[in-house]
């Protein structure tokens, strides 16, 4: 076959024969041309047969040259790049194309499953609902596997898209959605008038149905006249022409949504390039000129390979030099189908009659019909013999009751036209209905767009013209764009003659939506059942649901429900027109934000510094934070942390802690602030001094918590929680400039600015030592606890240093500057190398804070009051502050709270899992008698046991109580003694020692 | 006593690998990340706008912005950052923190960023393309001139985006990260600026 194109029409066409591309359909050789869709170039082949139907695995053929495609849905390239349902209609060709039929086994030929046409009957609409509610256990087990492998369109390539997706934006006074006649007019015009337009083309080549239809425009043929025009444009630096691009979606503030496919026309993109690129374009005006889509008549045999839209056969003649039948019937009820037949003589082709739905037909066309040697035939098409082998005769009841029989290999098919409503219906815009051209229009327009052209109603090349150019000259002048316009591009109009037809009573199967198997009957069934209303009927028979959402069959569906429900097309309305208008790749949704990439990530001074030293890493928010530093020989992470734990506890470690959030609070009336937001006071707070602070919600509930220092008389340095870091942050500058814009206070994150390490252990100062410059007094009396202040280190650096501690022992935190992050880790391992040291992570940070009976995120959970917490003590009664009056609710004060209490195993053996619910002994597990649940656990070192926090109902008074810790979803059941939270040194000695 | 030393780490030292990267041939993207700079928020204390603008004109020569705008002193730019707020970068210590407190006591709050951020130049005939995937902000050179300056957020990270003065007659786009989000808007920014080509280095110079 290799060569083949038997159909390829000797002359003409917008195909490169210069470069003959080859492909494989179904594992089949074929060649094409550049330029060629792979529908044109099976058209060129003679292949009618490209898929088996959704439901009854009928044989398909190709309906349409466009996006609307129903039928032609393939499985386009292989291995990681298959992509399931794609239109051979909008695929372009390249060199090495693959392509595979859909939905049939062992093949398209030979469809075992085609069988489920015997069976019909029960394939109604509603089958699902009706035949397969019983048993209902079999449904997800048998039912529902079984259909799904039966129907269906195209596999997914089940492994990961190897290709890279982006997003873009762009900016423009004008977007113009298509490049037919009206869109290069507006196009035309309002670059002229100087503004920024962005011309948005789904196919490869512009100019819409100029490609197809010829015409004149301005004397010229339409193709020179396209070629002029692009020229024009290309030549104005602010037009932006962007073909293989659908405008998609409207969205707020006019900003529209476009899917280019960069690279989808080629077999591979070439390296560093994207395949697809979503658009988000921000327009002040939106022209859109998407034209309109030729509706079927809907008839028994409808679907038959070789049956097509008439506009779509003078696409694959005129536009691809493809002749999609030798011997061509026409069938249509309007003026505008009748140049299928006229394209049909010009190239060559027979006609065998045409079959005109109206009472008359112009004299013209009578001659060219007598000309032509073919009948003019007064009815409609009744219903069509064929197979998959393609249409053998065509069955016509005559408009006087008499049959007749027409011999032909293609059919062309022309119900008239609907213009592409979607996008100016997006934002709930529900069209109009003109009975003029039996079709719906556009009724207004999100903000800033306007519909014009046939996309309007208006059919007439000359007509498009002028709409196009005066809809383009309007929206550049609404931009504040005042050049001149130049001259309106002319061309006569057609006549519009149509009569109304629908649907045309006969024998067999009348498909409305092709793609989803939903027949004439089904939407009768839908009324007699009671599913009237367009909304239930589309649900009902799954009628415009499928990948083409129904662009040829929505409105023959509801024309045919209006008839048998006795209405009118326009009372039966309409459904809910929603984004996308073409299916749109998640992959181009997610653009760059997949795997590593999925979010941004957060990098520590020193994390280069501990990936060297082979941390683990966790992701914490959007940190990566060193979880644990293992050692040769560890066997787990648990023989890691607890070394690490004892290294602290016994000498002296450090961990990065310059993820906690850093806020620099400034001016004359900070301390006043930071008493409003805190529920303890910290204007009274001494100059070198930190303390601990406690901030709540609005509403009582605790919100965050850290050590907050003041530096000196109009300056703190609050530090806040890893995870609520940017949210304090936003909490204050809200509490600033709305709550209290009368205080005089600054706010800047610091966060970045500074790397923070916490240097913990009794061994602490012999380390500091060797790093701080010799003339600090670092002794208790000289740098209590809770002190903080700036100190000068050895080689000149100052730093910031603050004795805290959250692990319990002899600690201090030490800040500078964050490019200085990475030597401070080297240095501290340097000048700790005599003691020891260790560097830890946060698994072995959140052990000694278990031990110490510190809270944390678990604790502070967005349920829990300062009292719950055991830090009722620290709200201060001397002063206002933010969640003070909701804390004292009743129920956040009740005394049978679930309130913070250590927890340890009765079994030492034992291991805590956090999550594990608090029943009281002897009690059966249960909802009401839930007494709270452990929030924190692990292994401590020092205890040489399992320990946990929990919030336990009263659990404070009940201190050497045993109760069960409940673990359904573990399928554990055990005892625990309630206990003091504070598992290690009590009175606090080690850290103040 | 241990014997150590306080090299700085840049947040871009180990991702920046200085020289061409992407598609081969003339690079569309040049990338400076400019390096050990000084970069200090002055927000102006309640009332004290007026008396702010006046430390500034005084110190720099020129008006700070009050609106989304960067101005070039002879030694500093000012960045707009906020009502009654800019950022002042220079280099060498000329307008360190220290040096600054002095010029604006009484009159506004000065915090140092300057570890705080990692500073990208982007230039290059597709400059402009390449940052409309990171950015929401119309990069038009009629929209957006020389000077203009905007607060914005690129691949989901706070960024300050100004139009610096044009170098060989093209644009120039700064942008400061904030630096723990540097290295990864670094590999955004090199991922969508690989199909242009692009020329990577670094400078000591604003």
């Amino acid at each position: 076959m290799r060569g083949d194109q038997a159909n390829r029409l000797n002359n003409g066409g917008l195909i490169d024969r210069s470069t003959p591309l080859n492909f494989r359909f179904d594992g089949k050789t074929f060649s094409g041309f550049k330029g060629d869709t792979l529908a044109s170039a099976l058209v060129a082949n003679g292949v009618k047969l490209v898929g088996r139907s959704f439901k009854y695995h009928r044989p398909r053929g190709i309906l349409t040259a466009g996006s609307e495609e129903p039928n032609a849905l393939v499985e386009l390239r292989s291995g990681a790049r298959r992509e399931p349902n794609t239109k051979a209609t909008t695929a372009e060709l390249y060199e090495g194309l693959e392509a595979a039929s859909q939905n049939r086994w062992p093949s398209l030929n030979f469809d075992v499953m085609s069988v489920n046409q015997l069976f019909a009957p029960i394939f109604v609409a509603g089958f699902y609902y009706k035949t397969f509610m019983w048993p209902a256990k079999f449904w997800e087990t048998i039912y529902e596997p079984a259909i799904r492998r039966a129907a269906g369109l195209g596999r997914a390539a089940g492994v990961s898209d190897p290709d890279h997706y982006d997003k873009a934006w762009a900016h423009c006074d004008v977007a113009i959605a298509g490049s037919g006649p009206a869109g290069l007019a507006a196009a035309l015009a309002a670059g002229r008038s100087g503004a920024r337009v962005i011309l948005c083309e789904e196919d490869f080549v512009l100019g819409g149905r100029l490609l197809a239809d010829g015409d004149t425009i301005d004397g010229l043929p339409a193709s020179e006249w396209v070629a002029r025009a692009v020229a024009e444009l290309e030549a104005m630096p602010d037009v932006r022409i962007m073909t293989r691009t659908t405008l998609f979606g409207v969205y707020d503030g006019g900003t529209y949504g476009a899917i280019e496919r960069v690279n989808d026309h080629l077999p591979v993109p070439p390296e560093h390039q994207v395949r697809q690129r979503l658009w988000r374009i921000v327009a002040k005006r939106c022209v859109v000129a998407a034209g309109a889509i030729e509706r079927p008549i809907v008839f028994a045999g409808n679907d038959t390979p070789g049956v097509m839209m008439a506009s779509a056969m003078r696409s694959y003649i005129n536009r691809y030099a493809a002749a999609p039948a030798r011997r061509i019937a026409l069938f249509t009820n309007n003026e505008d189908g009748w140049r299928t037949a006229e394209t049909a003589i010009a190239a060559g082709l027979q006609v065998a009659a045409v079959i005109d739905a109206r009472p008359d037909v112009s004299p013209a066309h009578r001659s060219l019909a007598s000309k032509g040697g073919f009948s003019v035939l007064h009815g409609a098409v009744a219903g069509v013999d064929g197979g998959k082998g393609g249409i053998r005769k065509i069955s016509v009841s005559l408009s006087g009751g008499a049959r007749a029989e027409v011999e032909a290999d293609g059919l062309a098919v022309s119900g008239g036209w609907n213009p592409a409503v979607g996008l100016t219906s997006y934002h709930r815009g529900r069209p109009k209905w003109r009975d003029d051209i039996a079709a719906f229009v556009p009724d207004g327009a999100p903000p800033g767009m306007v519909a014009a052209g046939a996309a309007n109603g208006a059919f007439g090349l000359g007509a498009c013209l002028r709409e196009g150019f005066e809809a383009g000259a309007a929206a550049a002048r609404d931009a504040g764009r005042s050049g001149s316009i130049g001259s309106m591009p002319v061309a006569d109009d057609e006549a519009f003659s149509l009569t109304p037809l629908w649907h045309v009573a006969g024998k067999g199967k009348a498909f409305v939506d092709q793609q989803h198997d939903v027949t004439a009957s089904d939407v009768e069934l839908a009324q007699r059942e009671g599913f009237e209303s367009v909304e239930h009927l589309k649900r009902y028979t799954t009628l415009g649901m499928a990948t083409d959402q129904g662009k040829t069959s929505n409105v023959a569906g509801l024309a045919i429900m209006a008839a048998v429900s006795g209405k009118s097309i326009p009372e039966t309305g309409t459904t809910i027109y929603r984004p996308p208008y073409v299916p749109v790749a998640i992959g181009a949704f997610a653009g760059h934000h997949r795997d590593e990439n999925f979010h941004a990530t957060r990098l520590t001074p020193s994390h280069h510094w501990a990936a060297e030293q082979g941390a683990i890493f966790v992701d914490t928010g959007l940190w990566k934070r060193a979880q644990w530093y293992p050692r040769a020989g560890e066997k787990d992470w648990l023989e890691s942390v607890t070394r690490e734990v004892k290294a602290v506890r016994s000498g002296v470690g450090f961990c990065d802690v310059s993820t906690l959030g850093k806020i620099d609070v400034h001016g004359p009336d900070a301390g006043a602030f930071l008493d409003r937001v805190y529920i303890n006071a910290f204007s009274s707070l001494a100059v070198g001094k930190a303390r601990y602070g406690l901030m709540l919600r609005e509403d009582g509930i605790v919100y965050d918590d850290g050590t907050t220092s003041r530096l000196a008389e109009d300056h703190y340095f609050l530090t806040t929680t890893t995870a609520k870091a940017g949210l304090v942050m936003q909490h204050l500058e809200f509490c600033r400039q709305v709550l209290f814009p009368e205080l005089d206070v600054q706010l800047t994150s610091v966060s970045d600015q500074w790397a923070q390490f916490s240097i913990a252990g009794p061994k602490t100062r012999d380390l500091l030592k060797e790093v701080v410059d010799p003339g600090e007094d670092l002794s208790n009396e000289g740098f209590p606890f809770m002190g903080a202040r700036e100190v000068a280190l050895r080689g000149g650096l100052k730093a910031r240093l603050f004795r805290i501690s959250f692990s319990g022992e002899m600690a201090f935190e030490i800040s500078v500057p964050a490019r200085y992050g990475e030597a401070m880790a080297r240095n501290l391992m340097i000048a700790g190398k005599p003691l020891g040291i260790t560097p830890y992570g946060t698994e072995a940070l959140g052990v000694m804070r278990i031990e110490k009976g510190h809270v944390a995120g678990p604790e502070l959970n967005g349920t829990t009051t300062a009292g719950d917490l055991g830090l009722g003590k620290m709200m201060s009664t001397k002063k206002d502050f933010i969640g003070r009056v909701m804390a004292g609710r009743e129920a956040l004060t009740a005394s049978n709270r679930q309130v913070v209490v250590g927890i340890k195993p009765t079994d030492k053996a034992r291991r805590l899992r956090s999550g594990a619910h608090i029943i009281p002994k002897g009690e059966t597990p249960g909802p009401d008698n839930d007494q709270g649940y452990i929030t924190s656990v692990c292994f401590s070192p020092v205890l040489d046991q399992w320990i946990g926090l929990g919030l336990v109902e009263r659990g404070r008074e009940r201190i050497g109580e045993i109760v069960r810790a409940h673990d359904p979803l573990r399928g554990e059941d055990y005892d625990v003694e309630l206990c003091n939270s504070v598992f290690y040194d009590p009175d606090g000695g080690r850290q103040r020692g | 006593m241990a014997d150590f030393s306080w090299d700085i780490r840049g947040p871009l030292d180990r991702a920046l690998v200085a020289g061409a990267y992407g598609a081969q041939g003339d690079a569309g993207v040049s990338l400076t990340e400019i390096r050990n700079f000084d970069l200090v928020q002055v927000m102006a204390r309640r009332g004290k706008a007026g008396e702010t603008a006046k430390a500034a004109k005084a110190r720099f020569g020129i008006a700070a912005p009050e609106t989304p705008r960067a101005v070039a002193a002879a030694d500093a730019t000012l960045i707009w950052s906020g009502p009654d707020q800019f950022l002042v970068l220079s280099k060498d210590g000329r307008h360190s923190i220290e040096s600054l407190a002095i010029v604006f006591a009484g009159s506004a709050s000065l915090s140092d960023q300057s570890h705080a951020r990692a500073l990208i130049s982007v230039s290059g005939d597709k400059a402009r393309a390449m940052l409309a995937k990171l950015s929401s902000i119309d990069l038009h050179p009629d929209v957006f001139g020389v000077g203009a300056a905007a607060a914005t957020s690129m691949d989901h990270t706070s960024v300050t985006l100004w139009r610096g003065n044009d170098r060989s007659g093209q644009a120039v786009f700064n942008l400061l990260v904030f630096a723990t989000f540097a290295e990864s808007l670094w590999h955004t920014i090199l991922d969508s600026a690989a199909e242009y080509g692009v020329t990577i280095g670094h400078s000591e110079e604003l």
